[in-house]
């Protein structure tokens, strides 16, 4: 029990005056000379004592009244035990929405400040000796590591502290907090978290998380009080570009890439005439207009040739808005000058430009200008090395390695192969008449795709053929070969392969991937993950000693295409969510060295380059800002990350007032809109609710039971 | 009718500490309205004539019968039937209440006023008049006589006497029946107070020697209504150091609710007996109490 107004006890005294003013009159009685004594005395007798008790009720209730009414003026409040506590310091962990939606507001000041704002103020206004923690929800990560005592220290770092960031994740955060929360010493915990309510950071189907991460706060030692403060206000008007879709292959110098970017009206009003911007490395290279409707979608293709090979950035923005964050979009293509394939040649010829050796047409196709003295640049280089003279070091300077009926290799060069296709090598397997199943199902059997089974078909002239299955490929190799003008493999006619026996489906991301049929069902190309690399295996030969496959117009364009493919996935990708760690291969020479890593906003960081296997490897894992992220190793071409932000934060719709009211209520949080609604909020936690109400109301009670009850007695005795 | 005795509150009569002027302010101012004059009441009627014997007083012959008869008859007349009445004046301790709205007037100032007034009217009416006084035991009882001079003689007394005490009428009652040897008519002036049961069976005993009974019940305003508000100590005037210190505003209904029972079996009991209750408060007007004595004297005859 605490009192507001602690002068006003005083008036307890006030409780006295019923009893003065009863003695006073007791004591200043008047003397009758009664004649009727008879009369009197029966009375007396029969009700002395019943007027001694009503007199002392009455006379109780006249004291209370007084009594009650100093107490009602020193405005009491009730809190309970955590009235022990309110005077103490708390530990206090505050919940900051920062998501790019937070930068959205009205008139000029977005929905962040006012929540940035609104924490120092609340961090400004702890007690002395206060923990204190903020979480920063859209990066996932404390404002400061730790909590801390150092006010100052927090406040001073809010200042500094910005939006656009990540994603909101509500259950992830609160369970993140009442980690932490556990480390802290102080036994008057609360938990405050400022959002803008946006429907997309409370979903339906996130509820039952929220419920446990609540649950799981709540089961701390020293639970804390947990309040949602909502901040800001709704701007819904907000365009963002949701994505750019381009070519996961290779992209070589001079070839064209088409870039697809999709945009996403989340407003009400439609946007006739927005305009879409291209940027390559800085430089504007296209401009478009779309027309966009009211809560609609759109898309807008650009495409670009690039001179030169190198990381390159492509940036794809529209007009600024309320949310900076999903106007642009960014994309980091490498292009390649070159990319070498290690043609490994199970039957060589005489001269590399044998065609009868099993990799002569490969050749020819994978670098047709260089086989065609062109004077133009392919994009692939070959090399062609026999199975038998095959080493370790050819393999680890090779993009791709086709291996094309090789019967069998060394245990060193299938080790070198294995560690090749594990660091994000690619290998393209070719059987031939050369092939020894009991290698390729042994030894072999870990890379391969696909057990290699029995040889079908017959080589004789005139003998049938078997044809590939047209169907719509998935794969991204093969899908230019959906549209016939590409060329179709249903051309081919196979008069003798391998059965490769079909994967029993487990349903891992690990299972080889059939990626074309034979008419009969059959395998025709097979891919399976190995590491961090790919391995295509065909059921038929790379030369033309068992199909028509190297004469079809098909063969060029397959061929480049597995291998670009294969060659695609060297890389660690570059085009990032927020959060996903920032991942790129150095050459070996490089490891222990340190790399410059240029974050969004220009400032530089080193980050070490380690080594790992043949490689130097760097690795930065707080990449909770979008924007781009520039990588300078001491001595090579930078390398550009991508990271965006996942776009479900541009939908700014929020919860409706009634919805937010019922979430509260169903997780039993407590709400509030205003830095006074919260001080209120606080002030009934730490000193407790105001108990002048239910003063009143027994004060009015004892009047009505004063003036009742003397009713009563003056009454009363009449049943004696 | 409306009497110039009306007019007259006892506390207006209060300064007129002769009580024969009083009475005979209050009585005249009250019968000077009627016109039966009390000397008519004096009998006169004829009885029978008789026959002459020696010895029979000779103004009493009735001389025309002689005249026309030569016979020596006697008038006889019906005998003079004159009232007695006898006051009872309770003079005990509890007469001595004096309220706050009768102006000073004690209850026994007020009968012993209604008593002279009462034995003034009866005198000049003629009737004879005694008083008794008492309290715990008779203390004067002078019987009725219907001399003018008489009269003199019970304003002294009623002059000279000092309520204290305490009361008990049964027993007293008792005492006096034996003193009244011819019955009349028994005025008793007194608050009545004490056992209900033995009071109405001393009346019941007056009742059988066929007195006539008017009880003038003599009560304060403040005992009516008991009005006290503040603490209050009641001091008893008839035993000393009985006191009750109380809240009269916690005790006033159950108060009335039993003055109302004891006045109740009062009257009830009165009734049974067919005496004439009358009570009387110390604010009226004293003619009240004279129309009821006549009210009562005119059904006599």
């Amino acid at each position: 029990m605490n009192f507001l107004n602690l002068a006003m006890l005083g008036g307890l005294a006030a409780g006295a005056i019923p009893l003065i003013i009863h003695l006073f009159h007791k004591s200043r009685f008047k003397v009758v000379q009664w004649g009727a004594m008879h009369l009197l005395s029966a009375v007396l007798r029969t009700n002395q004592k019943r007027l001694k008790i009503e007199q002392w009720i009455l006379l109780a209730i006249r004291c209370a009244i007084p009594l009650l009414l100093a107490l009602m003026m020193a405005r009491p409040m009730w809190q309970g035990a955590a009235g022990l506590l309110g005077e103490r310091p708390t530990a206090t962990a505050v919940v900051l929405d920062n998501s790019y939606s937070m930068e959205a507001g009205h008139a000029g000041t977005s929905n962040f400040s006012l929540a940035r704002d609104e924490t120092q103020r609340l961090v400004g206004n702890l007690r002395r000796g206060s923990e204190a923690y903020i979480f920063l929800m859209g990066e996932d990560t404390g404002l400061l590591d730790e909590p801390t005592r150092d006010l100052t220290r927090v406040t001073q770092a809010l200042s500094k502290a910005g939006c656009g960031y990540g994603m909101a994740r509500v259950p992830r955060a609160l369970e993140q907090v009442a980690g932490t929360l556990a480390k802290m010493t102080e036994a008057t915990r609360q938990v405050v978290m400022l959002t803008d309510f946006q429907r997309v950071s409370f979903p339906r189907t996130e509820d039952e998380a929220l419920g446990q991460a609540l649950k799981r706060l709540r089961k701390l030692p020293a639970p804390p009080t947990i309040t949602l403060w909502d901040v800001g206000v709704e701007a819904k008007e907000n365009v963002a570009v949701e994505s750019v879709e381009f070519s996961k292959l290779m992209v070589g110098i001079g070839q064209k890439v088409q870039l697809r970017a999709n945009l996403h009206n989340f407003g009400d009003s439609a946007r006739p005439d927005l305009r879409v911007t291209m940027k390559v490395d800085g430089r504007e290279q296209g401009t478009s207009q779309v027309s966009l409707g009211a809560k609609s979608q759109g898309q807008v293709l650009f495409s670009h040739v690039f001179d030169r090979a190198g990381s390159h950035v492509v940036e794809i923005s529209t007009e600024a808005d309320a949310v900076n964050a999903d106007n642009s979009y960014l994309a980091s293509i490498p292009v390649r000058e070159q990319l070498e394939v290690l043609l490994v040649d199970g039957s060589p010829g005489a001269t590399p430009d044998d065609l009868k050796s099993a990799t002569g047409f490969a050749r020819i196709a994978l670098s047709p200008f260089t086989a065609g003295k062109v004077e133009q640049a392919d994009l692939i280089e070959t090399t062609v090395v026999a199975a038998t003279d095959l080493r370790a070091s050819q393999i680890a300077g090779a993009a791709v390695v086709v291996l094309a009926n090789v019967a069998t290799l060394g245990d060193a060069p299938l080790k070198a192969l294995e560690e090749f296709v594990g660091q994000g090598g690619g290998l393209l397997v070719f059987p031939g008449e050369g092939s020894d199943a009991a290698w390729w199902n042994g030894p072999f059997a870990k890379v391969a795709p696909l057990p290699l089974g029995a040889r079908a078909g017959d080589l004789k002239e005139g003998a049938p053929t078997m044809g590939v299955l047209s169907q719509r490929f998935e794969h991204p190799a093969l899908e230019m070969f959906n549209d016939p003008r590409n060329g179709s493999l249903a051309e081919l006619a196979l008069k003798s392969w391998f059965q490769l026996k079909p994967p029993a489906t487990t349903g891992h991301p690990t299972d080889p991937l059939v990626m074309a049929r034979l008419a009969n069902g059959e395998p025709f190309l097979a891919e399976k993950p190995f590491g961090k690399g790919r391995v295509i295996a065909c059921a038929t030969a790379l030369d033309s000693s068992w199909s028509n496959l190297p004469t079809r117009p098909v063969y060029v364009p397959l061929v480049q295409r597995l291998c670009v493919s294969l060659a695609s996935n060297v890389y660690p990708p570059r085009n990032l969510r927020v959060g996903e760690p920032l991942v790129a291969f150095l050459p070996a020479d490089a490891a222990g060295k340190t790399a410059k890593l240029t974050l969004p906003d220009t400032s530089t960081v080193d980050v070490p380059v380690v080594s790992q296997g043949a490689r130097g490897v760097v690795e930065y894992k707080l990449t909770q800002r979008p924007g781009l992220y520039t990588l300078l190793p001491t001595d090579g071409p930078p390398v550009h990350f991508a990271i965006n932000a996942d776009r479900a934060e541009s939908d700014l719709e929020r919860l409706s007032p009634s919805e937010i009211q019922a979430m509260a209520k169903s997780h039993g949080l407590q709400l509030v809109h205003s830095a006074a609604e919260f001080k209120a909020l606080e002030n009934v936690q730490r000193y407790g609710h105001e108990l002048w109400r239910w003063t009143l109301l027994g004060l009015l009670a004892l009047l009505f039971a004063e003036l009742l009850l003397q009713q009563k007695f003056a009454r009363g005795g009449a049943r004696s | 009718m409306a009497h110039v005795s009306d007019f007259l509150k006892p506390s207006d009569l209060q300064r007129i500490t002769n009580l024969q002027v009083l009475a005979r302010q209050v009585v005249e101012g009250f019968t000077s309205g009627f016109h039966r004059s009390p000397h008519k009441g004096y009998s006169v009627e004829f009885k029978q004539h008789r026959q002459y014997v020696p010895g029979d007083e000779i103004r009493r012959l009735d001389w025309s019968v002689f005249a026309r008869s030569d016979r020596h008859y006697i008038r006889e007349y019906e005998e003079e039937t004159n009232l007695r009445s006898t006051l009872i004046l309770d003079r005990s301790g509890s007469m001595n209440y004096a309220g706050t709205s009768a102006g000073g007037v004690t209850k026994y100032e007020y009968a012993t006023k209604l008593a002279a007034c009462l034995a003034y009217m009866m005198v000049h009416q003629a009737d004879g008049v005694g008083l008794t006084t008492f309290d715990t035991q008779i203390r004067r009882h002078i019987p009725p006589r219907s001399r003018v001079s008489h009269l003199r003689v019970i304003l002294d007394e009623l002059e000279k006497g000092q309520p204290g005490g305490e009361t008990d009428l049964g027993d007293v009652f008792h005492e006096l029946e034996a003193k009244l040897h011819r019955r009349g008519l028994l005025i008793i002036l007194s608050d009545c107070f004490g056992e209900v049961a033995s009071f109405l069976k001393a009346l019941a005993h007056f009742r059988h020697a066929h007195h006539e009974i008017l009880v003038f019940q003599i009560w304060d305003r403040d005992e009516l209504e008991f009005p006290f508000k503040t603490w209050t100590q009641f001091d008893c005037l008839e035993q000393a150091g009985v006191k009750h210190l109380l809240d009269p505003a916690m005790l006033r209904q159950t108060y009335l609710e039993n003055l109302a029972t004891f006045r109740d079996s009062l009257v009830r009991g009165c009734r049974r007996h067919n005496i004439d209750l009358v009570p009387f408060c110390t604010d009226e007007p004293y003619a009240n109490a004279l129309a009821a004595y006549m009210t009562r004297r005119l059904g006599r005859r």
